[in-house]
């Protein structure tokens, strides 16, 4: 066993505490009282977290533990055994809302398979994965013999939150644990002050009424600017500071945990997990942290692949063969596994390199007939129907071979409460680490969109805001086949989203704590969308398409040359579509018709559209920040008249449009003559020219006409000067 | 003969006929043009079409009403047929419609030029828009003035082509000498703030905008309009033609200098405008009663030279544009008069008849839907409504001319192939019918010009082809521009323009049984006679010379006091 995280490693000096560091401007100006009156009678009062907010709350001392014990506050990290020994005591002390289980009983699962409860134990160390079912009541309801859990309801959606599919990642499983650690503190215990300010539930994680400020009491913002960072991560009351979405509601999350059936599953890959902290990283970095360590880790699971059956080579080695062994298991489930992207494994079984590509293995090719029928891997799983026989995916070429996974696929696949034989997950996430990032489908093809694709980026932006990460489709950071999310939204419809926790994959220990605090909303946000998702993405889109707003026409700058740019600004919330939208116009010139007695005439043009293109420029809508398309309206510089403008504005599918401002109507916009009027040289040619023809030929005419006797004379110069000219 | 009718110089047809030429499209739609087809641009397509256009039609008119010497019921009787005189009639009618609402339009100069010798445009404070709406929306005052117009007009042609001749020699020449007055004063203007941009603007061609078609079709268009060609007038005055008269270079004369006009009007209009305001093209582009009676007071009113300047140019602008409106106003009149002269009814009781029934028929555009427009202006609906209705009308009068030549020359060329003396076919065509109406009209050897071939180009090929753009654009931009275009109780649209040509021209083509009934009295000065016969109505019996009896209708010319008169004194 590796030895638990300590204080400060050996090689290094030990950092500053985060507490200390947020004392330190408080010290220092305890050390000056001099400056510090002469602040306080010319500026505001300095206000310090210790003004508002209870001693615990300051120093992070969660109200779930003793102060001193540092796993359990989450300032060092759970190991397996300590994660399995927190979980059963929370089981044991929460009975009605907690059912620990450690894999599943088997049976006959939804392929028609045989399963037995030690398919879902690690290959290494034999253990099947912990997970808890939270729901409320969770001893009534349902009882799944395949799955052994009770508390199963057919009203109630499920949910799973899947951490640590990759073992070094240890924020995922963190994170994971701390949402339980909060569903049993906050259960029925209502109205808890969680800051200790005062005041209960006044900032729920999100930004929740919609100003575009996550700090929704304002609490952290009230502070001294020195004490408004205190995760040091450069943004002042961001996610993660204290201050910021801390006062959550125990009502709600009550009611979530009584209308939904929890999965979690803090750590999947406990083989990995345990092979990482006892073996890989201690061998990497002897006596180092591993936060201390240059080596990233132990990814994957620990499969034996050099052992096959058909080799004829003898796995001489029992251990761990580290350039060879284990699967990623997030490139091992079934949709569109295996090829071509990002995922190669031994060329042939039992043979292994060390390839750069080793670390995503995703598992070996399947050789059985999976229906019998004959032939072999005819039907590849990817929601089509490959081999045209009226059954889809049904023979597929690999995937979901290892424990862990044909755990997910089974507690999947085997829970349809309703029996409609559907999946009832609605709604997934998975915890990783590292790059602070909200990643949804597709993660197998690039360029591409899912069915769904606008409502799953709805739902990420909400995530990502939440958290302050990027949110981006899964393939746009690199392209992954037969990954957790795309096997669960491809074959299951599950709204899934994958969270990229923190900066490193082992973060140092000082930054479980906020780091897991900073991304503690997202699992309670998809258990609240587990209802409907797409739906509820649909409804929201149409309300923040209301923030969008057109430039209207006293707002424009019209240049005084060139194109004239007309603004449109899109909240960050809308997942517009820059190719598919545009602003349409058309000019509104004094009409050719126009009576020489009436009042001015208009003709129209008809409508033209322009592209838009985003801008690096903020701008504000009605709550929130927004990003500036512009559309470059090809006016000319000589035109006058009115331009009409409006725009539509795509969602990134173009499945939704919006258009500005609504109804059909449009602005308007005066358009002044903007050109020069004229250029002395030209004007003066024209002059002579015109000058020369209208009246030179005047002159002319006139002459002959009054001086009959020179007819002769002027008639071939008449000719040349007017009647030759025109034709 | 002394019972015919002819002008004494040769300088009296000129200035009638530039006289009919000049009017309001010269000096207030020409710098709206130009202000909206990108300034020196627009002199290209406009010039370009003088030639193509205007000039050649202007030659056929001149060449027709000098051969038949009758108006136009009788010109196109004698050169398209017996059966073609209504076309003639629609000329007359169009002319003569248009000229109800003319009226009560040069009335409204006539009250300008009388508010801006009283100064009451140039006083501090002065709202144009409320003097404006207050003039436009008392009927007292508009129907005054267009009485006052009717007036001066009946006066100056009550006589006949002596007087007609007269009253436009003097008036033009005072409009030339205002407008000069003007252009210099708006020059002063602009040339003031360091640069004459009104003037640069106006001479400045933009090559970008003379590839669109809109400007080409904007430039035809004022050169179709303001020229005044094809409508009729000039059959009119040809018809007071001395024998000797040069029909091309009186044609060329009549052409450059309406355009001269056109030139200094322009440029002291742009140039007073672009001197003091801050947005010159947005005014000049406004509508077209809108620059003239708001835009220029104002800008006027800002003229150098203390209280005198001001009041000059005002006075002086409204004075010119009110000449301009009279001399035109006296053209349509003539036009009619002619007709019922040439029928055998009494010059005076015509005048007056004419007179009576263009004050009558005008009253209604100068009371009628009198409205405001979106930016508060007050604008004479109806007036616009019967401009919208007879306006293109015009267009037909010129085809109707093109058509009479067309018709000549295909007649001329079969007879002659039946006779043997003509090569049939193709070649045969283009080489004597398509040059007849030029052989045997213009280039009659009156003239110090002979026409060449660009002529009958101009009219075979140019013609039909300018038509069709003028008339098909300016359907389909009213049928792109107006809302229920089709809808025939919208007095804007197209159906209620199709229905009342329709109507027209169907009377018109049954009252032709009636006019061909009745004889032809052609005013041909001494020595003016030429030869009808060829034409396909020469041969008609009823077609006969002033003062001649015709058996059956000597009631015509005994009872016609001032024509005995004339024969026997």
């Amino acid at each position: 066993m590796m030895p638990t995280a300590t204080k400060t490693s050996p090689s290094g000096a030990p950092r500053p505490s985060l507490g200390f560091l947020i004392c330190l401007p408080l010290l220092l100006s305890l050390a000056s009282p001099v400056a510090g009156t002469v602040a306080v009678a010319d500026t505001a009062i300095t206000v310090a977290p210790e003004d508002v907010w209870s001693d615990d709350y300051n120093n992070m001392i969660f109200p779930w533990a003793p102060a001193n014990d540092r796993i359990l506050q989450f300032k060092e990290y759970h190991t397996y055994e300590t994660m399995k020994s927190r979980m059963l005591r929370l089981a044991e002390e929460n009975p009605d809302i907690f059912e620990y289980h450690e894999g599943m009983n088997g049976g006959t699962n939804a392929r028609g398979e045989e399963v037995t409860a030690n398919a879902y134990e690690g290959w290494f160390y034999g253990h099947a994965s912990p997970w808890m079912k939270i729901t409320g009541d969770v001893q009534d309801g349902e009882y799944n013999p395949f799955v052994g859990d009770n508390g199963n309801y057919a009203d109630r959606h499920d949910v799973m939150i899947v951490g640590n599919h990759h073992a070094r990642e240890w924020m995922s499983y963190t994170v994971a644990i701390m949402q339980m650690e909060v569903i049993a503190f906050s259960y029925d215990n209502i109205g808890y002050d969680n800051d200790g300010d005062g005041l209960i539930d006044e900032d729920p994680w999100g930004d929740a009424d919609g100003d575009g400020i996550l700090d929704d009491d304002g609490d952290c913002l009230r502070l001294d600017d020195s004490f408004q960072d205190s995760n040091g991560d450069g943004t002042p009351c961001g996610p993660g500071d204290l201050g910021v979405d801390e006062d959550y509601s125990e009502q709600w999350i009550t009611d979530l945990v009584n209308s939904r059936e929890i999965y979690l599953i803090p750590m999947l890959n406990t083989d990995g997990n345990i092979y990482d902290r006892d073996v890989y990283m201690p061998g990497q970095c002897p006596g180092e942290e591993p936060w201390d360590c240059s080596a990233a880790g132990w990814r994957k699971n620990l499969r034996d692949n050099t052992v096959t059956g058909v080799t004829p080579i003898p796995d001489l080695d029992e251990s761990v063969d580290e350039g060879c062994d284990g699967v990623d298991l997030n490139r091992n489930y079934q949709f569109e596994w295996g090829a071509p992207l990002g995922a190669t494994g031994p060329l042939f079984p039992g043979m292994c390199y060390a390839g750069q590509n080793n670390d995503v293995y995703n598992g070996p090719v399947d050789d059985t007939d999976n229906d019998g029928d004959g032939q072999v891997n005819e039907d590849h799983v990817d929601g089509k129907d490959d081999d045209a026989d009226g059954v889809t995916d049904e023979d597929w070429w690999g995937g979901n071979s290892e424990p862990e996974t044909k755990f997910i696929q089974d507690m999947t696949e085997m829970n349809d409460d309703t029996g409609d034989g559907a999946s009832e997950f609605k709604a997934t996430i998975t915890h990783h680490s590292f790059s602070e990032l909200i990643l949804y489908p597709w993660g197998h093809c690039t360029d591409c969109q899912s069915p769904d694709h606008f409502q799953l980026m709805y739902h990420g932006q909400q995530l990502a805001d939440m958290t302050q990460y990027a949110n981006l489709q899964s393939s746009d950071l690199y392209p992954t086949s037969g990954d957790f999310c795309d096997w669960h939204y491809g074959v299951h419809g599950s709204y899934c989203y994958t969270s990229e926790i923190g900066t490193a994959f082992h973060q140092h220990e000082d930054d479980i704590d906020h780091i897991a605090v900073r991304n503690l909303g997202t699992g309670f946000y998809i258990a609240e969308i587990a209802d409907s998702p797409r739906e509820r993405a649909d409804l929201e889109m149409a309300n923040i398409s209301q923030q969008n707003y057109l430039q209207a026409g006293d707002k424009v700058d019209i240049p005084s040359a060139g194109d004239v740019p007309i603004d449109m600004c899109v909240s960050n919330m809308f997942p517009y579509s820059e190719s598919n939208s545009k602003v349409e116009w058309r000019m509104v010139k004094p009409s050719r018709l126009q009576s020489d007695y009436g009042p001015r005439e208009w003709s129209t043009t008809e409508w033209s559209s322009a592209s838009v293109e985003r801008v690096d420029e903020a701008c504000t809508t009605a709550s929130g920040n927004g990003t500036i398309l512009r559309a470059m309206i090809p006016v000319a510089e000589v035109s006058t008249g009115e331009l009409h403008y409006k725009a539509t504005v795509s969602t990134l599918t173009g499945a939704d449009l919006y258009q500005y401002p609504a109804n059909g109507d449009y602005y308007t916009l005066q358009i002044t003559y903007r050109a020069a009027f004229g250029s002395f040289l030209g004007a003066m040619f024209m002059f002579t020219v015109v000058g020369t023809f209208v009246w030179g030929g005047l002159a002319v005419a006139l002459r002959i006409m009054l001086n009959p006797e020179e007819d002769a004379v002027l008639e071939a110069e008449l000719r040349s000067e007017v009647v030759g000219e025109p034709l | 003969m002394s019972d015919s009718d002819q002008f004494n110089g040769r300088m009296g047809l000129i200035f009638a006929s530039i006289g009919a030429a000049i009017g309001t499209g010269n000096i207030w739609r020409f710098p709206r043009m130009v202000g909206a087809n990108g300034g020196g641009t627009f002199l290209v397509p406009w010039l370009f079409f003088l030639f193509v256009w205007s000039i050649p039609l202007v030659i056929a008119e001149y060449a027709m009403g000098k051969r038949s010497r009758t108006g136009t019921i009788g010109t196109f009787r004698i050169f398209a047929g017996r059966r073609f005189a209504w076309m003639g009639l629609w000329t007359a009618w169009i002319s003569t419609a248009i000229g109800f609402y003319y009226a009560v339009v040069s009335g409204w100069t006539l009250k300008y030029f009388q508010l801006g010798i009283s100064g009451a445009l140039t006083g501090d404070k002065v709202d144009t828009t409320e003097v404006w709406n207050a003039f436009l929306q008392s009927p007292g005052q508009v129907i005054f003035f267009q009485f006052v117009v009717v007036l001066l007009v009946l006066g100056a042609i009550w006589k006949g082509a002596k007087a007609i001749e007269k009253v436009n020699f003097y008036l033009m020449i005072s409009l030339f000498a205002l407008l000069f007055l003007t252009l210099f004063l708006s020059l002063w203007m602009d040339a003031s703030d360091g640069s004459l941009d009104g003037a640069l603007f106006m001479f400045t061609v933009d090559f970008d905008m003379l590839f669109e078609p809109e400007v080409w079709i904007n430039g035809l268009s004022q050169s179709a309009w303001s020229c005044s060609a094809g409508m009729g007038m000039c059959i009119t005055y040809a018809v007071y033609m001395r024998k000797d008269e040069d029909t091309v270079l009186n044609a060329f004369t009549m052409g450059l200098a309406n355009n001269s006009i056109s030139i200094i009007a322009g440029l002291a209009v742009l140039s007073a405008i672009f001197a003091v305001n801050p947005d010159p093209l947005a005014t000049v582009t406004g509508g077209s009663s809108a620059i003239t009676f708001l835009a220029l007071p104002e800008v006027f009113a800002q003229a150098p030279g203390g209280a005198i300047g001001p009041l000059f140019m005002m006075a002086g602008f409204f004075l010119a544009l009110s000449f301009a409106a009279i001399t035109s106003m006296i053209s349509t009149v003539e036009l009619c008069v002619r007709n019922f002269v040439d029928h055998g009814y009494d010059r005076e009781r015509s005048v007056l008849i004419t007179g009576v029934a263009i004050f009558l028929f005008g009253l209604p555009s100068a009371v009628m839907w009198i409205k405001l427009d979106s930016a508060g202006v007050a604008f004479p609906e109806f007036l616009e409504v019967q401009d919208h209705i007879w306006g293109y009308g015009l267009m037909f009068s010129g085809l109707f001319i093109a058509f009479s030549i067309w018709k000549y020359g295909y007649i001329k060329w079969r007879k002659q192939v039946d006779e043997g003396t003509a090569p049939d076919g193709l070649a045969g065509y283009m080489g004597l019918g398509v040059s007849a109406f030029r052989d045997d009209f213009i280039n009659t050897g009156d003239n110090d010009l002979e026409v060449g071939r660009w002529w009958d180009v101009m009219i075979y090929l140019a013609f039909p082809i300018l038509f069709v753009v003028l008339m098909g654009s300016y359907f389909t931009d009213m049928i792109a521009n107006t809302e229920n275009v089709w809808d025939p109780s919208n007095p804007k649209g197209l159906s209620i323009i199709l229905l009342f040509w329709g109507v027209v021209a169907v009377t018109f083509m049954f009252l032709n049984k009636f006019l061909i009934a009745r004889p032809l009295f052609r005013n041909i000065p001494e020595g003016a006679d030429v030869d009808i016969s060829s034409l396909p109505g020469g041969e008609d019996e009823l077609v006969v010379a002033l003062g001649e009896i015709v058996p059956g209708f000597e009631h015509l010319t005994v009872k016609d006091g001032v024509l005995e008169a004339e024969i026997t004194g």
